[in-house]
């Protein structure tokens, strides 16, 4: 295939050779090739895997004048011309690896030949964790030179830990390429994690349109993705197990997803949380500017001396238990009424009037803020910690949410899953959590946010919890460092040039570069510890329906009234309820009372739905018009003994 | 490509006969002597030493009565299957004394047109060998050559030096080396007139093998012109030929190498490049091709004007950027920088 040059000029390193092939060769950037010393070193011919990282082409002419005048300046003269002038391919490559690698000389000279499917392995130290039996090998994807073909691995103890963990990818918006991978990378972790490393499930937050929706759908594939799939020994299927979580709409009616059509609500479940579940957060929600450190101490006694507690004192009117937010609000009210009619001053506590105010205010506002999220009454749906399945997806749709309620989702339940997984009683022992738009989350610049604090716990600790992160963004150099520093495994499709202008990529060759800028959808540059320069690698269509296609088939349900969207949540809970029933046993209650027993009968899942739901309403005994009482007279007539009234 | 592969490798790096080893073989077997340790210039790129005097030689007109400019009809059109040409590299290895022991490489390839594209036909031909006057060495020292691993040629064999001046001696080396790269560029020429069909371009007259001379598949092309063959009258038609006029054709006998095995070709000269504003000898090149025997006139013109064309055809690419691009087809251009290579 070639031969390694050297020149004084270009002279070649232990980490760094030039060859030339000939001018058919199937040679290209991202190629990898295997050297064949001609001397042995310590009695072993010396053999080096590289990767082409430049090319160049050149001919006998030293400047192109020279060319012109050849051709009289007539560029189409030139292809009468009679002989073709001697041209050259030269590519210069990087050192994968050598064997032996002690000691560490300058590339010999020697003969190039294309790498094949034994020498990727190797040259990629794949076959340091793919031996028969303990392999912890998970395809990513094949590699692909002229003819040849071959699967390129990742370690999963480097992927999900504990050596290594997580994964970034980077990609400008469009082509699918990050979503697409990440699904493709998913279904390749349920397929081939091993299980004497124990289970895995992946968390998935949907931040944008319908591109996580349709998991448990299959989309459409082509024979070179089944072909890809079968090489990667991945079944071309959707995922098995996909559990969906969405709040409510601010009405509380129907779910805020766009997977809200009624053919796939079986496994669509309401996202809510009350009082206990959003006060640990509430610094989430909470703008640090606009809570001082009296505001904060207040939130803090509340916490620990107010909330879920029996609580009682001389200003307030009645012992309070408060365990929702309706309750929080009857316990301020009382507060503030008691410190005014007892003219205790201006203080509670230590605590001031105005904070008092100014905390019942913020607090009071989150469930107007997060309405369809928070409730109220305290009503709690919750993705299942302590009860995670292996291989399942559960996927948290905030698309629709504003910034704040996706925070307090996204801070809520990556907290949950840390505490759950320190415990080691999540149910599974690793979790993929997915997160899209890093940049957003994670930003490089700006202020410290309680979400990106929590990414930044997770990049840095949580390969040995076994909670890994998947983050994926359009330009990795807007993510905080730390974060993309600390993802072992990172992804590039198809990249913005502005973006490879930036100082994080000045470590690839201008080729690598430029390849990167029109990298075709389905392809990949895979940087992952194992390798020791970056690898170019072709992965199938995920075997999953595109959010775009899912829309279509399956369009969101039309905004419904009370009684249907109260119908519908029971019904999944007990097909023979009928919408007739639904309508009479609602009747005449309020709408937030009818709203609050289809939670709670929701959140319960009763063996006996249709009781359980009534049993939520206290009677109300319909009106009954009274009767017209019969006019008193103004005064009784005379007796008859008494005919003058006397 | 395997066999020539074998075969280049078995020509190149038999015993290792190279300047450098030899130059230290000598070193180490005449340690009486003063080795050499510069590396010295080549020859060929010496301002002394031999060189052939400018001549006027009288050639027979085999076309038409009086030299004339003729004016091809007819485009240029490439025909040309190979290129052969030869190459030499002469040094001073070691001084025994006043008496120069010249290293001598000679070699000769043919590159083959495939698809425009030139690749190397069969092996080239590349020979080592020292060239000395031995009667003017001492026994200790003419053994000392017999022992470095390399040919020795005795220079004095032919020929007498006109003095025993030492810059003499390197000139009848010199020639020496000359004739033997003439020889092994007739050898692959000889090679490809016995096997092949197609039409071969050498860089040089043809005329001094005979087999080649007589060969139809064979033109030589000659761009010095040391020796012009034309009548005193005859120059100031070949310096005003224009661009794709050619003289008459002449009859030229082997003589320029006097030796037996050469024979008689037809020859013309040949503008490729216009000489306006430059010397009457840029671009111009004299073509030798087999001499039929009682070749009519008209079959000779036509023989000439379709040659012509051919040569006239290997003007693109230019041979740039070597210095007789002019004169120089692009695939002899090619088949030095080979040699240059594998030398």
């Amino acid at each position: 295939m070639g031969r390694v040059v050297a020149t004084e000029k270009k002279p070649n390193t232990a980490h760094e050779f030039h060859f030339w092939t000939s001018l058919d060769s199937p040679i290209g950037i991202g190629t990898i090739v295997r050297v064949d010393g001609e001397t042995p070193v310590g009695g072993q011919v010396p053999r080096v895997y590289g990767i082409v990282v430049e090319g160049y082409s050149y001919t006998d002419l030293q400047s192109p004048i020279h060319d012109v005048l050849g051709h009289d300046g007539a560029p189409a003269s030139a292809t009468q011309a009679a002989t073709l002038r001697a041209e050259i391919r030269l590519y210069t490559a990087h050192v994968l690896r050598q064997i032996p690698e002690e000691p560490l000389q300058p590339v010999p000279m020697g003969t190039v030949a294309l790498a094949s499917d034994e020498d990727v392995a190797v040259a990629l130290r794949m076959d340091t964790y793919l031996k028969p039996g303990e392999s912890t090998g998970i395809p990513a994807g094949v590699y692909r030179a002229g003819a040849m073909e071959a699967p390129i691995y990742l370690d999963a103890e480097f992927l999900l830990g504990p050596e290594a963990a997580h994964l970034n990818i980077s990609g400008v918006s469009g082509l699918a390429t990050k979503t697409s991978a990440v699904e493709w990378l998913m279904s390749s972790i349920f397929t081939h994690f091993p299980r004497q490393m124990g289970s895995v499930a992946a968390v998935c937050f949907n931040v944008k349109g319908p591109d996580l929706l349709f998991l448990d759908q299959p989309g459409e594939l082509d024979d070179a993705d089944r072909a890809l799939y079968e090489r990667l020994e991945v079944a071309p299927k959707p995922f098995d197990k996909v559990r969906y979580f969405a709040p409510y709409m601010a009405k509380g009616f129907s779910l805020n997803t766009i997977r809200s059509n009624e053919k796939l609500s079986q496994n669509v479940s309401p996202l809510t949380w009350g009082l206990n579940e959003v006060m640990q957060f509430a610094e989430v929600l909470l703008n640090r500017d606009d809570v001082d450190a009296k505001a904060d101490a207040l939130i803090d006694f509340l916490q620990e001396r107010v909330i879920n507690r029996e609580f009682t004192d001389p200003v307030l009117t009645t012992p309070h238990r408060v365990r929702s937010f309706a309750e929080l609000e009857t316990f301020f009210r009382d507060l503030l009424r008691g410190m005014e009619d007892r003219s205790s001053g201006e203080h509670w506590r230590t605590h001031h009037v105005a904070t008092i105010r100014k905390v019942r205010n913020r607090l009071s506002n989150i469930s107007t803020r997060c309405a369809g999220l928070v409730t109220d009454e305290g009503t709690v749906s919750d993705l299942p910690f302590g009860s995670f399945q292996d291989r399942t997806v559960y996927v948290v749709d905030v698309a629709s949410l504003e910034e704040d309620a996706q925070d307090l989702i996204f801070a809520r339940v990556v907290s949950k899953l840390r505490e759950h997984l320190e415990r080691r009683d999540l149910g599974v022992s690793h979790v993929v959590v997915f997160v899209d738009e890093l940049n957003k989350y994670a930003p490089g610049d700006g202020q410290d946010t309680y979400v990106r604090k929590m990414l930044l716990d997770i990049s840095e600790r949580g390969r040995y919890l076994g909670l890994v992160l998947f983050g994926a963004q359009q330009f990795r150099s807007q993510v905080h460092r730390r974060v993309v520093g600390n993802s072992g495994t990172s992804l590039y499709g198809r990249m913005d040039m502005d973006e490879l202008a930036t100082p994080g990529y000045a470590v690839l060759s201008p080729a690598t570069r430029t390849k990167l800028a029109t990298l075709e959808k389905g392809q990949l540059m895979v940087r992952h510890p194992h390798f020791a320069q970056p690898i170019f690698v072709r992965f199938p269509r995920p075997a999953v329906m595109r959010g775009r296609d899912g829309a279509e088939l399956f369009p969101p349900a039309a905004e419904v009234t009370l009684e249907v969207a109260v119908f519908r949540s029971l019904r999944q809970l007990d097909p023979a309820i009928s919408l007739d029933w639904v309508k009479r046993t609602i009747a005449g209650h309020e709408e937030h009372v009818v709203i609050r027993a289809r939670n709670e009968t929701v959140q319960a899942r009763p063996d006996r739905v249709q009781p359980f739901f009534e049993a939520r309403f206290r009677r109300v005994v319909p009106a009954e018009p009274l009767a017209a009482p019969a006019a008193a007279p103004l005064r009784h007539g005379p007796s008859s003994d008494d005919p003058y009234g006397f | 490509m395997g066999e020539q592969g074998d075969t280049l490798r078995t020509v190149v790096s038999a015993t290792d006969t190279s300047f450098h080893a030899v130059r230290r073989r000598l070193s180490n077997a005449l340690r009486d002597t003063a080795p050499l340790t510069d590396v010295p210039r080549a020859l060929e790129l010496s301002e002394r030493g031999a060189r052939e005097a400018p001549a006027l030689r009288e050639a027979e007109l085999l076309e038409g009565r009086k030299q004339a400019a003729r004016r091809l009809s007819g485009d240029p059109e490439a025909r040309f299957d190979a290129f052969l040409d030869g190459s030499q590299l002469t040094l001073v290895a070691h001084w025994v004394g006043p008496v120069p022991v010249v290293h001598g490489t000679v070699s000769a390839v043919i590159r083959r047109r495939l698809d425009r594209r030139l690749t190397t036909w069969r092996a080239p031909i590349v020979r080592h060998a020292l060239y000395a006057p031995v009667p003017l060495l001492s026994r200790a020292a003419a053994d000392a050559l017999d022992a470095a691993g390399v040919d020795v040629v005795d220079t004095m064999a032919q020929r007498d030096p006109d003095t025993a001046h030492p810059f003499a001696l390197q000139d009848l080396a010199y020639l020496r080396v000359l004739a033997d790269r003439e020889r092994v560029e007739q050898e692959l020429a000889e090679q490809w007139v016995a096997v092949e069909d197609g039409l071969l371009f050498i860089d040089g007259g043809i005329a001094g093998s005979a087999k080649v001379a007589a060969a139809d598949n064979v033109v030589g092309v000659v761009k010095t012109h040391q020796t012009l063959h034309a009548a005193p009258e005859d120059l100031q038609v070949i310096a005003g030929l224009a661009v794709g006029e050619r003289t008459g054709v002449v009859r030229i006998a082997g003589s320029r190498v006097p030796r037996a095995r050469s024979r008689a070709v037809a020859s013309w000269y040949l503008r490729t490049a216009s000489a306006a504003g430059r010397d009457p000898f840029f671009g111009l090149v004299r073509i030798e091709v087999a001499l039929a025997t009682n070749a009519q006139p008209a079959t000779l013109t036509k023989r000439a004007d379709d040659v012509s064309r051919w040569v006239l055809a290997e003007r693109t690419p230019l041979a740039i950027p070597d210095p007789r691009w002019d004169r120089m087809a692009y695939g002899i251009r090619d088949a030095e920088e080979y040699l240059r290579a594998v030398q």
